[in-house]
């Protein structure tokens, strides 16, 4: 091969950099829609939307086929349980965005059945406000969580960082 | 049979059922002791109203009634289109009334969801368990008594950690 | 080959786990099916994955305020939950709206309804393979979505009405877009006819698959479009008037005879077209006049403009908006029925007297409707209950509350 076509076939980068490309263009969502945000997450799949163009699209509804977790309405305290349940079914890397008011901090239900905030549970990496988003707000979410994704080091992932 | 006909007819067939018959926005509403609820019901059943569109229960801690709950139903005649409120007397000490889920099963889950939220217990009702919160669930929340934000049961979840990840920390 | 067939297969029974976390239950439901072969022989349906309160929360918020709790009730059709409580309380304090409000709510409730059926029916699609109804549905819903947020500033939680009117007026021009909307719908329910009414696939895994009798519907409580699939001619907004000018209107009711999975199909398409023509005639006939409330009435808040630069203004703002001021009514209670896009949805309002309700209890229509599903699929194959589920509409946050 002359160098002139290996100079053109041949792109240097770091593993960390391309793992994270990858990771952060094919997300496959789990959407753990409950209420009104489940409608409207179904919106940004939808036609207008359309959440294939950000590489998302592979919706998986089991927990162990999928990375990015969308909780997407308010949880109850009987539906909390099977939350926890689903995250720690998801295999690593998984990421969690917040759906929505109620998922992120109760919304309007300050009553004695619904949490107020998964957050106080689950670790989530992105918040979406709105009740419901509107899917371009969803879009801007997933984005926002791509940049994080973008930035992610593999140390990062050593379980002996920890210590 | 037209809610005015009917009323004073039950008055006179079980007079010792009933408490008192008023009437709010052009609508009867039947108050009757809570023993005799089946019987009433199905007197009711019978003279056409067929169609049980509602039942629930109202806690009168504040407001004032015979008894501490009311459980009111609501009647639909699919034949003339009148509709009718029936209430129940409930007291505090001992809030049974029997079921009326032999007459329209839609009452099994309308009952068991008064169960859940007020304690309201329905005799020879099949499976008579919480329908809206867990089963370990402790207190009846809608009774006036309870407060609206709950006694912690919301705040009672394990923390469940990423583990493997480290947490970045705040800008 | 013949030998091994003849032979009765035993199996042991299989407890199978149904949700609540499974696309088709699309939202939160649970049922604990017992399982021989791919027969469903015992279901227990569990609910209240997504109690959140609304009736305690009702207790504390006064009436307008509880309006826009009641948008998130029903997530498919809230136009049609914000004029059921505004009718529930205007009966309870007596209050008579203009004619204009009145059409303008019909209007809106229509289109509600229109895009809950599409919606519906879509996902009824899905749920048994076939994608293209859904998408076509639901960009169609968007269009809808758009004519909604014209007039109420959001897509989805409206919160439009107010106790005793509408919080704003339609736009000039508003018919047009309608219209054109309109036009659209009428295209789209015929492309999802053509793709599914004779579609081999669709007719055997819809036809003679979870068939309601009358009888059961009416001990069971069902109501609306479900209940009109199984023979029973009753519709509030024709039966039960008078329900917010209905009765100016000149419409059909959709009633089918078998009440299986197809005739709802059937029933909620018919349903759609009937919308449609409510639509058209409501803004053919739309009077003119104020939509606000009644200054009279003393407890309708004064226009931005004057609270913002007059102290009359601002004063008078604090005074409707204090606690134990305003708007109070007498003491009693109400029951208002409307026909909803899935069925008798009724709020019934208790008050003491003060501000807030002393009690407001939701007739969901999706609870009772859902109550006969584990009768309904004892005996069919597991592969007919998505099916029978997804011609249910039920919706969590009105199943729950």
């Amino acid at each position: 091969m002359n160098p002139t076509e290996i100079k053109s076939n041949i792109l240097t980068t770091t593993l960390e950099s391309a793992i994270n490309w990858g990771r952060k263009n094919s997300f496959w969502p789990m959407p753990f829609g409950t209420a009104c945000c489940g409608i409207e997450f179904m919106a940004v799949l939808a036609a207008r939307t359309d959440l294939a163009r950000f590489g998302a699209e592979a919706i998986r509804f089991s927990p162990r086929q999928s990375d990015l977790l969308i909780v997407a309405g308010r949880i109850s305290i009987k539906m909390m349980p099977v939350l926890i349940r689903i995250y720690e079914q998801m295999p690593e890397p998984k990421w969690v965005i917040s759906m929505g008011a109620c998922a992120s901090s109760g919304g309007v239900f300050d009553t004695y059945s619904v949490i107020q905030g998964v957050d106080q549970f689950i670790p989530v990496d992105v918040y979406v406000p709105g009740c419901p988003p509107r899917p371009e707000g969803v879009v801007e979410g997933l984005m926002k969580l791509q940049d994080l994704v973008g930035e992610e080091k593999l140390s990062d992932y050593s379980p002996a960082s920890d210590k | 049979m037209s809610p005015a006909t009917i009323t004073s007819q039950l008055k006179e067939k079980f007079p010792e059922a009933i408490l008192d018959i008023t009437e709010f926005a052009d609508e009867k509403i039947l108050h009757i002791k809570s023993q005799h609820i089946l019987l009433v019901l199905t007197a009711l059943k019978s003279a056409g109203y067929n169609f049980l569109a509602d039942l629930t229960a109202i806690d009168n801690l504040t407001l004032g009634g015979f008894e501490r709950f009311a459980v009111s139903y609501h009647l639909l005649c699919h034949e003339t289109a009148e509709r009718l409120t029936v209430k129940a007397y409930v007291s505090e000490e001992k809030p049974t009334l029997p079921s009326v889920e032999s007459l329209w099963k839609t009452a099994d889950w309308q009952e068991r969801e008064v169960f859940d939220l007020y304690g309201i217990i329905f005799e020879e009702h099949p499976n008579l368990t919480r329908i809206m919160n867990p089963d370990d669930y402790e207190g009846y929340p809608l009774r006036k008594d309870y407060p609206r934000l709950g006694r912690k049961e919301r705040d009672d979840f394990p923390v469940v950690n990423r583990g493997i990840r480290k947490k970045k920390p705040l800008e | 080959m013949n030998r091994v067939t003849e032979q009765p297969i035993e199996t042991d029974k299989m407890v199978l786990n149904f949700g609540p976390q499974h696309p088709s239950t699309h939202g939160t439901l649970r049922i604990i099916m017992e399982l021989e072969g791919e027969t469903v022989k015992k279901a227990t349906p569990e609910i209240g994955f997504l109690h959140s309160g609304f009736e305690k929360l009702g207790e504390d918020l006064d009436f307008n305020q509880y309006i826009t709790i009641t948008d998130r009730m029903n997530y498919l059709s809230p136009l049609c939950n914000n004029v059921a409580y505004a009718l529930a309380a205007e009966k309870l304090m007596d209050l008579k709206v203009s004619k204009r409000t009145e059409y303008i709510r019909v209007l809106m409730c229509e289109l509600s309804r229109i895009a809950d059926h599409l919606l519906n029916v879509g996902m009824l699609a899905v749920d048994l393979g076939a994608l293209t109804a859904f998408l076509y549905g639901f960009r169609l819903r968007e269009d809808i979505y758009d004519l909604f947020e014209i007039a109420t500033g959001t897509r989805l939680t409206t919160s439009y009405t107010l106790v005793g009117g509408l919080m704003r007026d339609i736009p000039d021009g508003y018919d047009k877009a309608v219209i054109k909307v309109l036009d659209e719908t009428v295209e789209v329910t015929n492309e999802i006819e053509t793709l599914l009414n004779k579609n081999r696939i669709w007719q055997d895994r819809t036809k003679d698959i979870g068939s309601i009798s009358k009888e059961d519907a009416i001990s069971y409580g069902i109501s609306g479009p479900m209940a009109r699939a199984s023979g029973i001619d009753w519709d509030i907004r024709v039966n039960e008037p008078p329900y917010s000018s209905y009765e100016d209107f000149d419409f059909d009711v959709a009633i089918a005879l078998n009440g299986d999975v197809f005739d709802r199909y059937l029933v909620r398409m018919e349903e759609i077209r009937q919308s449609i023509k409510i639509c058209r005639q409501s803004l053919d006939k739309m009077p003119t006049g104020d939509v606000s409330i009644d200054p009279d009435l003393g407890f309708s808040l004064p226009p931005k403009d004057e609270v913002y630069n007059s102290i009359e203004g601002l004063i008078y703002h604090f005074e409707v908006t204090m606690p134990n001021r305003g708007m109070t009514p007498p003491v009693g209670e109400a029951y208002v029925p409307t026909e909803s896009p899935n069925g008798e949805l009724g709020f019934y309002i208790v008050s003491d007297g003060t501000r807030t309700p002393y009690r407001v209890r939701t007739r969901p229509p999706s609870l009772m409707n859902y109550s006969i599903f584990s009768k309904l699929i004892e005996g069919h194959m597991l592969s007919d209950v998505p099916a029978i589920l997804g011609s249910f509409n039920v919706i969590a946050g009105e199943l729950d509350r």
